[in-house]
């Protein structure tokens, strides 16, 4: 009776053998990668705005205070993001005539909101206050990266759960004191260790109770 | 076959005369997969067109439920479990049996099960397999199911490991993935028969690939042996923790009637007492579709008519222990509770559970009942009939009527509830209708081991 | 959450529209709240173009303003958030709200985005322009004007607003031959004849409750909904306080013919049918000197006369009675003359709501002009008569034979259709106006939203009548105030009263009155047959709310129904006809028939049908259409509330009654469930209890909780089962409506429920609130395989619905059955009817996740609040103080019967009560450690009595 198999189908056996032990590994790796890559946490993506508006050169080159435009930041959950007028105050006088400004002299002209991209996008069952993380003295760059240097904004970091709990179980070492909060150059200094110890104390922060649901899921 | 001829002196052998010699063996156990022409498949089709049917139902009633939420289904605020958990319970029960079968009457040198231990390994694959799908389908949001396993993930939040549908979890994958590996293990030397007897090209490729180079050396045997002796072995213990982990959902609980130390090991025997009940109907459908009344005799049913006895009175005593810890514990709920057994809403259906569980199995006590195929085939329909009620009473009863008054309700049953329940079945019918058709049903192999056997020992 | 209550009034309509158009805006750009899987559209960001004065985004605003009921005035304040009215609360500085609100005015703001209210001018049911109304309207007042508006009829619901008097006033001058004519289906006719009878003039009767110490209600529901009911229940919890000695502590007599809140809050309650209560009445006056035939009264009833009237003499000055709408003018004359023996503290004033001819006359007069064909233009004003008039009033043909009618309110509904036009009426969140409340009080109403349609106010429609081409309400109802104001700086002056919601020194002063008149009153003979007594409904009060899904779905008091009304039968009738629960009987008089499905009320006089108002809408919306029957058709205008001789037949057919409760009776060692004491036996038999809380031991680690530990305390002894803490709930966690057929299933989203247990059949039930324990240890947590359930640091369980994947273990395995699972996307594309559109959900609360389908919920102390309390104490580096947590249930109830607080506080008022001897836990025994637990109902029975029951 002839041969029914050839000489490989040995081996055939073997490696589908041993793949079916792999693939469900490699399988969940994948997935791990995938789901910290950029594509799926959109982090350093750039979105297309109605007016290309540069942190870098107001912030850096004019050296505007956050405040001065996201008004609320330090009151409210949101920052606000500022209304034409705020825009039209300084830009009735410069750039009047500039063909990128377009949108917002129509805006206030016709009373019609600017309608822009929102960059750090959060689910909408996660409860983010700004002002809390103000007063409590973690600055905004923490956050939201180098603004100063950003000629169009993108999100700093990966906005995954993960990450917010990092800082959540561990604030210290992104706690500052509260003049540099606002510091777009601020970088933790040698003994960040010690200082961001005090400022726990400092600041009431009970640390316990930042990693209950009930923080940030209501 | 009559009563008359079982009385002949050879009669309670496990094998007729018809039967004993390894050719005929394989001629018996092989013919329908080999020899085509000769084999009339006419009721296969007719059975796997209706089994078909049903699974298309569920099929059916498994995207409307993904498209239109639990809802679909009787559960309410009160009665949050409902059919799903019931079918559940009740097909990992049928699950448990036939690996605790195959193992335990392994171990225990019981030939006897040569017989039936192949296909009643193939119920408990295709049972488990269906269990399994029933805890996903009753998530409120299935598609996140796999939040239950401990993954790396990117919320690095983990499951709670206090949990017994996590343990549940555990039990079901593990027990699945054993009970496949043990089942095809004790494939390999009858597909190696197939390879060998096969007439077609085809027939032999297909059976030579799954048969994994297997020679029948002395080599093979032996590590086949030593082999299966350590799964049987460690079959076991694995087949006791699944049941009870599914005991533990309802006893890791506080509700009254559920929060009870005697659930796993009644849970257990329950599981067993189920699936011997359904190897019992499979093994006379086997035994009837495939002509196998040389392998599978009436002395085979009688055996496991004992054993069915048995275990119906193992859950008499169980259901009384119920009774008597609520009376003797004394306490409001609990003894409202078994009030509410006998005199509640469900009371008629509870009596049916007694019934079919303790009262009619007592007729094995005489001989001509277990050794009438059409009775013991009749009976071991009824006990799967009351273990299912006794599954969906259990979640109806304690949630029907729990610690406050003012929740108490009564379940209303959907279409959906019944088309999915029939839909499993069909669904079941059909995978062991396919099994059927491509591998033995009995295993050669060691009914023909058997066979040896009896003649030294004759 | 900052409370800014004062702000640049005259911008409100202004910015308000820039706030919603913003809103709006918000919302369609994805602030939807609703759970999404974790990929993310892109999302659009729309700030303002003008940041409106005093706005910060993010920090919503609270408003006071005035909601009517029956035409009088409720205070509350509204929180708006970007300009989406969101939530109603209580003010405290109101009479009649006292910082609380009933389900009325907690509701109405879901009635404010209501899909179904009118929103354009109809001819005919062809919707046309306002203008060209106007300039219909304009040549039919010349008509009119021409023959001295001889053809020109009103008709009104209640009218409180002094803004509208004025413009009335005016108009009725302008045209001196007009009539104008009020009915309010739910009106004061009866006590106003009384007071006339009494006193030779009308006169309101307000108890003080507060001072009283044994109160005889004749059929009288204090209690029940209305527009004192706020008022009344937290005077009524004030004179029976716990610590208070026996002697000072409110025994309640009620004798009604079924159930009202009232009864259920009652010691001693006795039923019967309403014209025994008149001799009921007769006796008590004869017992104290009148000269007056008392009738015959069942054993029963003369002893409870008996010990009332010894228990009324006793306490001179402490003692009333009061009797209720349903008794004759005679009765309430008859109550007078009885208070004036007792001393009795009540107050009389001067009705604020114009008094003659009763509201039953004035429609039956223009009923009688129309037919006459006496009338020419009819304008009726946020009135719905063709629906809620008596039956044997036929209205509905009457305006068909009208030449020129006008329907102007929020519906296009029963009597819109039968009118030539109909107009929008905005509502009182989107207008400004003016109210009274019925002790006079004045307030404000001022607009939270820029008209969501284009609708108008009664005030402009009232100016163009008069002639105006256009109107300002904010105008005209400064122009009211101008004229009142005693000098002073009118501006200042207004935005105070803005501030505030109440205008001072607009409460009515006692009127002086001459000692009452004994009436010439003759007994009753007991009925024969059966007699239909009715009542407004407590969700549905007269129609008014009737397409509102929260109140529809809101479990009706004592009943636990919804979606739909009942003919209730006592026991002994039902199993004398042999019916049961569900059976549909024919009711008739007359000629008018009515299919109504029965429930049995245990506790209910024999011989007495009794059904609620407000049912059986045939066109008023997607909600509220087809629910139940209208029993209005069965009323008649001169007895509109007692009809004796009705007929009632079995028609063999059944219908579902829903109910959220299906268990009323408490049997056995189930009684441990809800304990009632007796204040007398309080201190002598009820140990003290010291924090024995805990129940048995246990195997795990003690959670520490060292910062904050929240915890509720529910007095049943309070709770008079009025549902405010309910529809709150609703309101506050976005809390969907399931619907009837859900709850058909079994299935309902209350997280808070109100248990009703009956310990025995005829005595009254009690109300036991259940909301989630938040056990220490909690049986849900450890069985939660994703962790969606779980503690966190200051005791709360949590319940995280983005994790949930709903395995309902959780509540399976809760014992008090308090969690609720979205079996369908109730709030999430499977919503009800219309609930779905996008203007309802304009009502969520933003800072709240709205649930999907397929996840568990269940309350959670309002965290919300919490959490904001702690953002603004952390941002002020300091604790949260005592009492700046509260949740919606606490703030909505009127006899305050929940408080919430830190038990970490020795400062907070949980401590206390949790030593009081009536503290209890539900089902401590189990070890679950509830952080909600209750103090028990307090009864205060005529000790007499008591002796003879033991």
């Amino acid at each position: 009776m002839p041969q029914i198999f050839g000489p490989a189908a040995n081996s055939v056996a073997r490696v589908v053998l041993l793949s079916i032990l792999i693939t469900p590994f490699l399988a969940i790796a994948l997935g791990y990668a995938l789901m910290r890559s950029q594509y799926v946490t959109g982090a350093s993506i750039t979105r297309d705005q109605p007016v290309p508006f540069s942190h870098e050169h107001h912030v850096t080159g004019l050296g505007l205070d956050c405040r001065y435009c996201h008004s609320s930041v330090e009151r409210s959950a949101v920052a606000g993001v500022p209304p034409t007028e705020t825009c039209m105050t300084c830009h009735s006088q410069l750039y009047t005539q500039a063909e990128m400004l377009e949108p917002v002299r129509t805006s206030l002209a016709e009373n019609r909101p600017i309608h822009w991209q929102r960059v750090n996008v959060l689910p909408n069952y996660v409860y983010f206050d700004h002002s809390i993380h103000i007063a409590k003295g973690v600055g905004c760059t923490t956050c939201h990266g180098p603004v100063g240097s950003m000629p169009l904004m993108r999100q700093a970091q990966s906005l995954t759960m993960g990450w917010c709990l990092n800082c959540h179980r561990d604030p210290v070492p992104y706690l500052r004191e509260r003049s540099a909060v606002f510091d777009p150059e601020w970088k933790p200094p040698a003994q960040q260790e010690e200082d961001g110890k005090k400022r726990l104390i400092a600041y009431l922060i009970d640390n316990k109770h930042l990693t209950d649901c009930s923080t940030c899921h209501r | 076959m009559t009563a008359a001829e079982l009385d002949r002196s050879d009669a309670l052998r496990w094998t007729l005369p018809s039967g004993r010699s390894y050719e005929a063996v394989n001629r018996l156990v092989s013919a329908p997969l080999i020899e085509r022409a000769a084999w009339s498949w006419r009721a296969w089709w007719i059975a796997f067109a209706v089994s078909l049917t049903f699974t298309v139902i569920f099929l059916i009633a498994v995207a409307w439920l993904f498209v239109s939420g639990i809802g679909i289904w009787g559960v309410d605020s009160t009665i949050v479990w409902g059919y799903a958990i019931a079918n559940y319970v009740w097909w990992i029960g049928i699950g448990n049996a036939g690996t605790l079968i195959s193992a335990m009457l392994l171990l225990m040198r019981q030939h006897w099960r040569a017989s039936i231990n192949r296909f009643a390994e193939a119920m408990t694959i295709f049972a488990a397999s269906i269990a399994g799908l029933f805890p996903i389908m009753h998530l409120g949001r299935p598609l996140y199911f796999y939040w239950l396993t401990p993954y790396p993930n990117t919320m690095t939040a983990w499951p709670q490991w206090r949990s017994a549908l996590i343990w549940d979890f555990w039990a079901i994958l593990s027990y699945l993935l054993f009970s496949i590996i043990f089942w095809y293990v004790g494939l390999i030397p009858d597909l190696a028969t197939l390879r060998d007897r096969a007439r077609s090209r085809g027939g032999q490729r297909f059976y030579g690939a799954l048969a994994l180079g297997w020679r029948g050396s002395a080599r093979d045997w032996h590590v086949y042996h030593v082999y299966q002796l350590t799964m049987a072995s460690l079959a076991v213990p694995l087949v006791v923790s699944l049941h009870s982990v599914v005991g533990l959902d309802f006893a890791a609980s506080l509700m009254p009637g559920w929060q009870e130390t005697i659930f796993p090991p009644y849970f257990v025997v329950g599981a067993m007492y189920s699936g011997f009940a359904l190897v019992v109907v499979l093994a006379a459908l086997v035994r009837g579709g495939f002509g196998l009344q040389a392998l599978i005799t009436p002395a085979h049913f009688d055996v496991m008519a004992k054993i069915l006895l048995a275990a119906s009175i193992i859950m008499g005593l169980s259901y009384a222990t119920e009774w008597f810890s609520a009376w003797y514990g004394g306490g409001r709920v609990d003894r409202d509770l078994v009030a509410y057994l006998f005199t509640g809403a469900y009371a008629p259906l509870y009596y049916a559970q007694l019934f079919c569980n303790v009262v009619l199995p007592q007729t094995f006590w005489f001989p001509i009942v277990r050794r009438s195929i059409p009775a013991v085939f009749l009976i071991a329909i009824a006990i799967n009939i009351g273990m299912w009620l006794e599954r969906i009473l259990i979640i109806w009863m304690t949630l029907s009527h729990g610690f406050l008054p003012s929740m108490w309700r009564l379940f209303q049953s959907t279409i959906w509830d019944w088309l999915t329940m029939f839909g499993s079945l069909g669904l079941f019918a059909t995978m062991y209708l396919i099994f059927v058709r491509l591998v033995p049903a009995v295993s050669m192999h060691e009914v023909k081991k058997d066979v040896i056997d009896q003649e030294v020992s004759a | 959450m900052t409370e800014n209550l004062a702000r640049p009034a005259g911008l409100a309509a202004t910015h308000a529209g820039l706030d919603r158009r913003a809103a709006l805006k918000l919302f369609a750009g994805g602030a939807a709240l609703a759970l999404a899987s974790c990929s993310r559209p892109p999302e659009e960001i729309v700030p303002y173009v003008e940041i409106p004065e005093g706005l910060t985004p993010g920090i919503p605003l609270k408003f006071a303003t005035a909601l009517p009921l029956a035409g009088y005035a409720r205070g509350v304040l509204v929180k708006s958030v970007e300009g989406r009215p969101t939530k109603i609360e209580g003010n405290p500085r109101h009479p009649a709200s006292l910082g609380s609100t009933d389900v009325f005015a907690e509701a109405s703001v879901l009635s404010l985005y209501d899909p179904d209210r009118s929103q354009a001018v109809r001819n005919r049911a062809q919707p046309v322009a306002w203008e060209t109304f106007a300039g219909v309207l304009r040549t039919q007042m010349e008509q009119e004007s021409a023959r001295h508006g001889s053809g020109l009829r009103l008709l009104t619901g209640r009218i409180t607003s002094p803004t509208l008097r004025r413009q009335l006033d005016d108009l009725l001058r302008a045209f001196p031959e007009a009539r104008w004519h009020r009915y309010e289906p739910v009106n004061d006719d009866a006590a106003f004849g009384g007071a006339l009878q009494a006193f030779g003039r009308p006169v309101v009767v307000l108890p003080r409750l507060s001072d009283t110490k044994v109160m005889l209600a004749l059929d009288a529901d204090p209690l029940g909904p209305g527009p004192q009911q706020i008022r009344m229940g937290r005077d009524f919890v004030g004179a029976r306080r716990a610590q208070a000695s026996p002697q000072d502590f409110l025994r309640f007599y009620v004798a009604e013919p079924a159930w009202t809140l009232t009864g259920a809050n009652a010691d001693q309650r006795l039923a019967l049918p309403p014209q025994l209560i008149r001799n009921l009445a007769l006796a008590v006056a004869k017992e104290l000197g009148a000269n007056v035939e008392a009738g015959n009264l069942p054993a029963e009833a003369q002893r409870f006369a008996e010990l009332a009237v010894g228990d009324l003499k006793s306490r001179p000055g402490r003692a009333a009675v009061m009797a209720g709408r349903a008794q004759p003018a005679e009765v309430h004359a008859l109550c007078h003359w009885i208070n004036a023996q007792l001393k009795a503290p009540v107050d009389l004033i001067d009705p604020v709501d114009v008094a003659e001819p009763g509201h039953a006359d004035s429609l039956r007069t223009l009923n009688e002009d129309v037919v006459a064909k006496r009338v020419q233009t009819l304008i009726i004003l946020d009135a719905n008569p063709v629906y809620d008039a008596p039956g044997d009033l036929d209205v509905r043909g009457a305006l068909r034979s009208v030449p020129f009618s006008v329907h102007f309110g929020h519906y296009n509904n029963e009597t819109a259709a039968m009118c030539a036009w109909h107009l929008p009426l905005a509502h009182p969140l989107e207008s400004w106006s003016d109210l009274r409340s019925l002790d006079g009080t004045a307030s404000i109403v001022q607009p939270l939203i820029r008209p969501l349609y284009d609708t108008r106010t009664l005030h402009q429609l009232l100016a163009y009548m008069g002639g105006a081409a256009s109107a300002s309400s904010y105008d005209l109802v400064r122009e009211t105030w101008k004229a009142r104001v005693p000098g002073g700086d009118f501006e200042t002056w207004w935005r105070g009263v803005l501030t505030d919601g109440v205008i001072p020194n607009t409460a009515q002063q006692p009127a002086q009155v001459p000692a009452p008149k004994l009436p010439t009153l003759a007994p009753a003979q007991p009925p024969t047959g059966f007699t239909l007594t009715l009542a407004p409904d407590a969700s549905m009060f007269d129609g008014t709310f009737s397409n509102n899904a929260w109140l529809q779905e809101c479990p009706r008091p004592v009943t636990r129904q919804v979606w739909g009304n009942a003919a209730h039968l006592s026991a002994n009738d039902a199993r004398r006809l042999g019916l049961v629960d569900g059976d549909v009987v024919r009711l008739g008089r007359g000629d008018v028939q009515i299919d109504a499905p029965v429930m049995i009320r245990p506790g209910q006089a024999d011989g007495i049908i009794r059904t609620t108002l407000g049912y059986g809408r045939w066109q008023t919306g997607a909600i509220g259409n087809q629910v139940g029957f209208d029993a209005h058709r069965l009323q008649s205008i001169g007895s509109p509330w007692v009809l004796e001789g009705v007929s009632m037949a079995a028609t063999g057919r059944r219908e579902e009654i829903l109910t959220t409760q299906h268990q009323y009776q408490l049997e056995g060692e189930a009684h441990e469930l809800f304990p009632i004491l007796s204040i007398a036996k309080l201190e002598s038999e009820v140990p003290r209890r010291h924090e024995s809380v805990g129940g048995p031991a246990t195997l795990y680690p003690a959670y520490p909780y060292n910062t904050y530990a929240w915890s509720m305390v529910i007095d049943t002894g309070a709770c008079i089962g009025c549902n405010a803490c309910v529809v709150a709930c609703q309101a506050e966690n976005n809390v969907p409506v399931v619907g009837p057929q859900e709850i058909g299933m079994g299935r309902d989203m209350h997280w808070l429920r109100i248990d009703t247990y009956f310990t025995s059949e005829s005595s009254p039930p009690g109300f036991q609130p259940v909301p989630c324990m938040h056990c220490e240890q909690a049986p849900c947590e450890p069985v939660c395989p994703v962790m969606a359930s779980i503690h966190d640091a200051e005791g709360l369980n949590l319940q995280v619905y983005n994790r949930c994947v709903g395995t309902r273990f959780c509540e399976s395995n809760c014992p008090y059955k308090v969690r609720r699972f979205n079996f369908f996307g109730y709030a999430s594309g499977q919503e009800f009817a219309n609930l779905g559109a996008d203007v309802v959900k304009l009502q969520f609360n933003p800072d709240v996740t709205v649930r999907a389908r397929g996840v568990m919920e269940k309350c959670t102390y309002c965290v919300q609040r919490i959490s904001g309390a702690r953002r603004t104490a952390e941002r002020e580096n300091r604790k949260i103080h005592n009492g700046e947590v509260t949740t919606a249930c606490q703030d909505a109830c009127p006899t305050r019967a929940i408080s919430f607080g830190d038990r970490n506080d020795p400062a907070s008022g949980v401590n206390t009560l949790r030593q009081e001897r009536r503290h209890y836990e539900l089902l401590g025994e189990l070890g679950t450690r509830p952080r909600t637990t209750y103090l028990a109902r307090l009864r205060n029975l005529n000790p007499a009595l008591t002796e003879e029951k033991a």
